[in-house]
C-alpha cells in the first residue's frame, strides 16, 4: 500500500495551497484510511467500474448531458461506467435515501445563505437518510467546527469560517459544484399583474398577483415535473428539490423577504413578532431566546386554531418524526439543517398565552431566524397519523427518512397557508383554492411583504417541456411557467409585447456528487482527478447556451472567497482545472492524474482498481 | 393544445382514408360490402369485442403502471451503443418533416386503413386475423412495458436535433397522453407497422397497390422511431419479433374456436349432463 501523504497531482494543486495547513493534514489522512478500505474490498485487478446516476431528459436536458460529458471522458481514461437513468423521484430515492450510487449528477437548491452547507456536510447527517449530507462525508475534525462556528459568528469572522469551509470543499471535494443556471421564466400581461413582485420558486411568486379582469377565477401555472400532481407530503425529500407548493400550503413563522438591492433578510410571516434575548457573556452555557408571538385567530385549512402547540410540535416532529417512540429517532429527510439552530427540547410555551413560545437557538439570529422558514405542520392531523401506524402496525418500526409517514401522499395536506389542496389528478394537475381566512387577507395588517393570495384557483398543470410550456403560455392556454425553463429553450420566447420573460436570481446550482464511503469516491485525491475530467466551461456554452456560469464553489454573489471566484481571463476552474481544451480531454495528462492518485491503467488502458 | 394535435390528426387521417378507400379496395367490393356488413359483423364480433376490452385495458395500464418492472436502460445501452446515430448521416431538415409525419399520421392510417380493407373482403378471415394479431400485440406489448423500465434515446441525447420533441414539441402532448416515457420496450410502432406490413404481403393478390404503399409505410414507421430518437435497435428488433409471432399466431387462433360451435358443445354438453343425471341415482 502507498499512501502519499504530500501527494498533489501533478497540476492539480498548483493554485490550491490555500486550504489551511490543518485541513490539509487531516485530509491527507482521511484519504490513507480510506485506502485500506478499498484494499480490503477491491478485487484486485479488475477494470475500475463506477455508476453515475442521473434524471431523464424530459423537463431537463442539462443533467444528462452533463452526465453523459463525464461518463464519456471517464471512460476515455478506461473507467468502466454505467450511467443510470432514474425519473426524478427515483433518483432522488436512490440518492439521498438508498445511497446506491458512486457518483450523481443533479441540482442542489441550496440558499442564499451559505448555512446550507451545515446540512450538505455535517458528519452528524453522514449516516441519515434525505437532504442532509447524501455524499456521506465525514471529516468531524475539521468542517464539523468550522461549521457550528459559523453559526455563531457575525460578521467578518463568520466570513473568515465560511472561507475556511469553502476551500476546504474545494480541496476535499465530497461534492463538485460545476454551474449555477440563469433562472427564466415566462409570464403573460394580459391577465394578471405583479409578476416582478416575488421569486417564482417560492410562495411569494403568487400572492399579490393581481387578476387584471374580475372574471379571472383562475392562473394557470405550467410545471415539467409531474410530481406537484403526485405527492404534496411536505416531509418527502424525493417529492421536490424546491419549489413553491408546500410554501403555499403550509406557513412558517417567517418568510424569505429579498429587497431590490438582492439583500435577503427573514421577515415575520405567521409570527407576528419575535425578540431575542441573547446572554452576556459572563453567562456561558446560556442559550440566545428568541420569543415569538404568533397572530391570533389563524387556522388550519380544516379550520382547527393555529396555536404555539403547533409550532412547538413540529420542531420536535422533524427531529424525530416517531415523536420517541420507536427504538431509534427518526428525523424527517427534509429541514435538518433548518432545525438544527433550534433547541427543539428547550421550547416552551407561554403559560398566559396560547400564541407565544419561547424558542432556544444554537446560532446567532441573523442565521437562526433561517429555522423559521419551516412549515408549521398542525399537531392534530400529525399525531394523528402517527398514531394509526403505531396501532396497525404493534411496534413501531420507523426507518429513517424512509418511513410510510416522511413517503406518503395520503397524509391529509392541511396547512394554514394562503392557499388550500383542492384536487390533484397524476401526471396531470394540481388545483390549490384561495383560503379565504388566512392572515393575509385582514385588512388591519402593516408589512408591505405580506401578500395576500388574490386569484381564487391556482393550478400546476404538468407539461412535457420547456418549449411546449413557452408555446403554451404565448398561445393563451397558460398564464406562467412555474418550473424554471431549460436554457436550449430560452431564446424561444417571443418579444410579443403581452409576454414577458421573467428573471429571478439564483442559488440552485448543477453538481457532480460521490458517495465518499464508497472506494474508490472514497478517496479525495480520486475525486479531485475525476473532478478534473468535467470542462465547466464548455458546459455553459455547449449545454446551456450561457444561460449559466461555470463555479468552484456552491455559494453566490458575496460569499464566494476571491480564490474560488471564476477567473473569467483563463476560463479555468482555479483548483481543479479541466485537462484539456474545449471539451476535448488530454487523455495522457488525466490519466497521469489518476496515475498520480494511485490509480494505474493497464496495457489496454483500462484504469485498474487502487491495489 | 392536445385538443389541436388531437382535431389535426383525426382530420389528416380522415382525408388519406377517403382518398385511399375507392383507390385502393374499389367500388365493386365496397357496393358488396353495403348488403353484407350485418353479417360479416357478427362473424367478427368475438375478435372486436376482445380488441376493445384490450384497448380499454391498455388505455387504463398505461395511466397507472404498476411498479412491478425491472430497469434495462443501461442494458440496452450496453448492448448497442449509440447505434442509433448512424440515421443522423442522412438527418435533414426535410427528412426530420417526412419522419415526423409518418410517425404521427403515416401510423395511425396505417393502422386503421387494413381493418377497412379486410372488412369490405367477403371472407372476414383475414379481418378476424388483423384484429387478433393487434390485441397479440398490445397484450404481449404491455405486458413487457410492465417488466420492462427503459428510457428511450431522446432521454440520453436530447441535443440531437431530429428528435420528434425538438422539431415538433406539440406532438409530445399526444404521445404523453397515451404512453409513459419508461415505456420502450419493444417498440409497438414497429410491431404494429410490420404486422400490417406481413398482413399486406399476404393479401398481395387482393390488394396489390396496397402491398406497395403498406411495404413503404411500414418500413418508414419502423426507421422514423430510430430516426426520430424515439427507439434504441433493441425495441425494433423486438417489434419485428413480436409482430412475426403475432401474425403467425393469428393463423393458429382464427378460426379455431367458433363462438356457434361453443355454443352447440355447450348445449350437448348440458344435455348429456342432463341424460346423465336421470340416471344417477345408481352412480357412485
Amino acid at each position: 500500500m502507498n499512501c502519499d501523504t504530500n501527494g498533489p497531482v501533478d497540476g492539480v494543486d498548483r493554485r490550491s495551497v490555500l486550504a489551511a495547513g490543518a485541513a490539509g493534514l487531516s485530509l491527507s489522512l482521511s484519504g490513507c484510511i480510506d485506502t485500506v478500505r478499498s484494499v480490503v474490498n477491491d478485487d484486485g485487478d479488475d477494470q475500475l467500474s463506477l455508476s453515475i446516476v442521473t434524471v431523464p431528459a424530459d423537463g431537463d436536458r442539462e443533467n444528462v448531458r452533463i452526465a453523459r460529458h463525464l461518463e464519456s471522458n471517464l471512460e476515455a481514461v478506461g473507467v468502466d461506467v454505467t450511467l443510470t437513468m432514474r425519473s426524478r423521484s427515483e433518483f432522488l430515492e436512490k440518492v439521498l435515501i438508498d445511497h446506491d450510487f458512486d457518483l450523481y449528477v443533479g441540482r442542489h437548491p441550496a440558499d442564499y445563505d451559505p448555512d446550507f452547507l451545515y446540512e450538505a456536510l455535517h458528519s452528524t447527517y453522514a449516516d441519515e437518510a434525505g437532504w442532509q449530507n447524501p455524499f456521506r462525508y465525514s471529516n468531524p475534525t475539521f468542517f464539523d467546527p468550522l461549521l457550528e462556528e459559523q453559526r455563531r459568528a457575525e460578521g467578518e469572522e463568520r466570513r473568515a469560517r465560511i472561507d475556511s469551509v469553502l476551500d476546504g470543499l474545494a480541496e476535499e471535494k465530497p461534492f463538485e459544484p460545476i454551474c449555477r443556471p440563469g433562472e427564466y421564466r415566462v409570464a403573460r400581461t394580459d391577465r394578471f399583474d405583479g409578476w416582478d413582485d416575488g421569486h417564482l420558486a417560492t410562495r411569494r411568486g403568487y400572492l399579490g398577483l393581481d387578476p387584471l379582469d374580475e372574471e379571472i377565477d383562475r392562473l394557470d401555472a405550467l410545471v415539467t415535473d409531474a410530481r406537484p400532481s403526485q405527492n404534496v407530503n411536505p416531509l418527502s425529500a424525493t417529492a421536490r428539490e424546491r419549489g413553491p407548493i408546500v410554501d403555499l400550503l403550509y406557513d412558517s413563522l417567517g418568510t424569505v423577504h429579498s429587497s431590490d438591492d438582492g439583500e435577503h433578510e427573514i421577515a415575520e410571516w405567521l409570527a407576528e413578532s419575535w425578540e431575542w434575548e441573547t446572554p452576556s457573556d459572563d453567562e456561558p452555557g446560556e442559550k440566545t431566546i428568541a420569543t415569538v408571538t404568533l397572530r391570533e385567530d389563524c387556522t388550519f385549512h380544516d379550520g382547527e386554531p393555529v396555536t404555539a402547540a403547533d409550532v412547538a410540535f413540529t420542531y420536535r416532529f422533524i427531529a424525530d418524526t416517531a415523536l420517541g417512540q420507536a427504538d431509534s429517532p427518526s428525523p424527517a429527510p427534509r429541514y435538518r439543517g433548518l432545525t438544527s439552530l433550534i433547541d427543539e427540547h428547550g421550547i416552551e410555551i407561554d403559560d398566559e398565552s396560547d400564541y407565544r413560545l419561547r424558542i432556544p437557538v444554537e446560532a446567532d439570529r441573523a442565521v437562526a431566524e433561517r429555522a423559521f422558514t419551516v412549515p408549521i405542520l398542525p399537531r392534530h392531523i400529525w399525531r394523528e397519523e402517527l398514531r394509526d401506524r403505531i396501532d396497525t402496525a404493534g411496534d413501531v418500526t420507523a426507518p429513517q427518512g424512509q418511513w410510510g409517514l416522511v413517503t406518503t401522499s395520503s397524509v391529509d395536506p392541511i396547512g394554514s397557508g394562503p392557499y388550500q389542496f383542492e384536487s390533484q389528478s397524476d401526471r396531470d394537475y394540481l388545483a390549490l383554492e384561495r383560503f379565504d381566512d388566512h392572515f393575509t387577507r385582514r385588512e388591519d395588517l402593516d408589512g408591505d411583504h405580506l401578500l395576500a393570495p388574490m386569484v381564487e384557483e391556482l393550478r400546476f398543470n404538468v407539461d412535457p417541456g420547456s418549449s411546449s410550456s413557452i408555446a403554451r403560455v404565448e398561445s393563451g392556454a397558460a398564464d406562467v411557467t412555474s418550473s424554471m425553463l431549460e436554457t436550449h429553450a430560452i431564446n424561444e420566447i417571443s418579444d410579443e409585447p403581452e409576454i414577458q420573460r421573467l428573471e429571478d436570481p439564483s442559488w440552485t446550482f448543477y453538481h457532480l456528487g460521490f458517495n465518499t464511503r464508497v472506494p474508490p469516491c472514497s478517496n479525495p485525491h480520486f475525486r479531485r482527478a475525476v473532478s478534473q475530467l468535467i470542462d465547466k466551461k464548455w458546459v455553459v456554452e455547449e449545454i446551456f447556451y450561457d444561460h449559466a456560469e461555470p463555479i468552484a464553489t456552491p455559494v453566490a454573489d458575496e460569499w464566494v472567497p476571491d480564490e474560488l471566484a471564476w477567473d473569467d481571463d483563463t476560463s479555468e476552474d482555479p483548483v481543479t482545472p479541466f485537462v484539456g481544451t474545449d471539451g476535448s480531454l488530454n487523455v495522457e495528462a488525466a490519466r497521469a492524474a489518476f496515475d498520480a492518485a494511485g490509480y494505474a491503467s493497464d496495457s489496454d488502458g483500462r484504469l485498474l482498481g487502487r491495489y | 393544445m392536445l385538443t389541436e394535435v388531437l382535431t389535426q390528426v383525426a382530420l389528416v387521417v380522415a382525408i388519406m382514408l377517403l382518398v385511399s378507400i375507392p383507390l385502393f379496395i374499389g367500388r365493386e367490393r365496397l357496393t358488396r360490402l353495403r348488403t353484407d356488413w350485418q353479417s360479416r359483423l357478427r362473424t367478427s364480433a368475438p375478435a372486436m369485442l376482445i380488441l376493445s376490452v384490450v384497448l380499454l385495458f391498455n388505455r387504463v395500464m398505461r395511466q397507472d403502471d404498476p411498479d412491478i418492472g425491472v430497469h434495462m436502460t443501461e442494458t440496452i445501452r450496453g448492448l448497442e451503443g449509440e447505434f442509433i446515430l448512424i440515421f443522423q448521416q442522412i438527418g435533414s431538415t426535410e427528412l426530420t418533416m417526412y419522419f415526423s409525419f409518418i410517425y404521427v399520421y403515416g401510423y395511425t392510417f396505417l393502422l386503421i386503413f387494413p381493418a377497412v380493407a379486410y372488412f369490405a373482403l367477403s371472407d372476414t378471415r383475414m379481418f378476424r386475423r388483423l384484429l387478433t394479431s393487434y390485441t397479440l400485440n398490445y397484450a404481449i406489448g404491455l405486458t413487457l412495458y410492465a417488466l420492462v423500465i427503459a428510457y428511450g434515446p431522446r432521454n440520453f441525447m436530447p441535443e440531437v436535433e431530429t428528435v420528434l420533441y425538438n422539431a415538433s414539441p406539440e406532438y409530445q402532448h399526444l404521445t404523453r397522453e397515451v404512453n409513459r416515457n419508461t415505456n420502450v420496450f419493444p417498440s409497438l410502432h414497429t410491431s404494429l407497422a410490420a404486422t400490417v406490413g406481413l398482413f399486406a404481403y399476404h393479401t398481395r393478390s387482393s390488394y396489390p397497390k396496397w402491398y406497395l404503399v403498406a411495404t413503404v409505410l411500414a418500413v418508414s414507421v419502423i426507421i422514423s422511431t430510430m430516426y426520430l430518437g424515439l427507439h434504441w435497435a433493441t425495441d425494433v428488433v423486438a417489434g419485428l419479433a413480436l409482430a412475426a409471432f403475432c401474425v403467425a399466431a393469428s393463423d393458429r387462433i382464427v378460426g379455431r374456436w367458433s363462438l356457434s360451435a361453443i355454443y352447440t358443445d355447450l348445449r350437448s354438453l348440458r344435455e348429456r349432463r342432463a341424460d346423465r343425471s336421470d340416471g344417477a341415482d345408481g352412480d357412485p
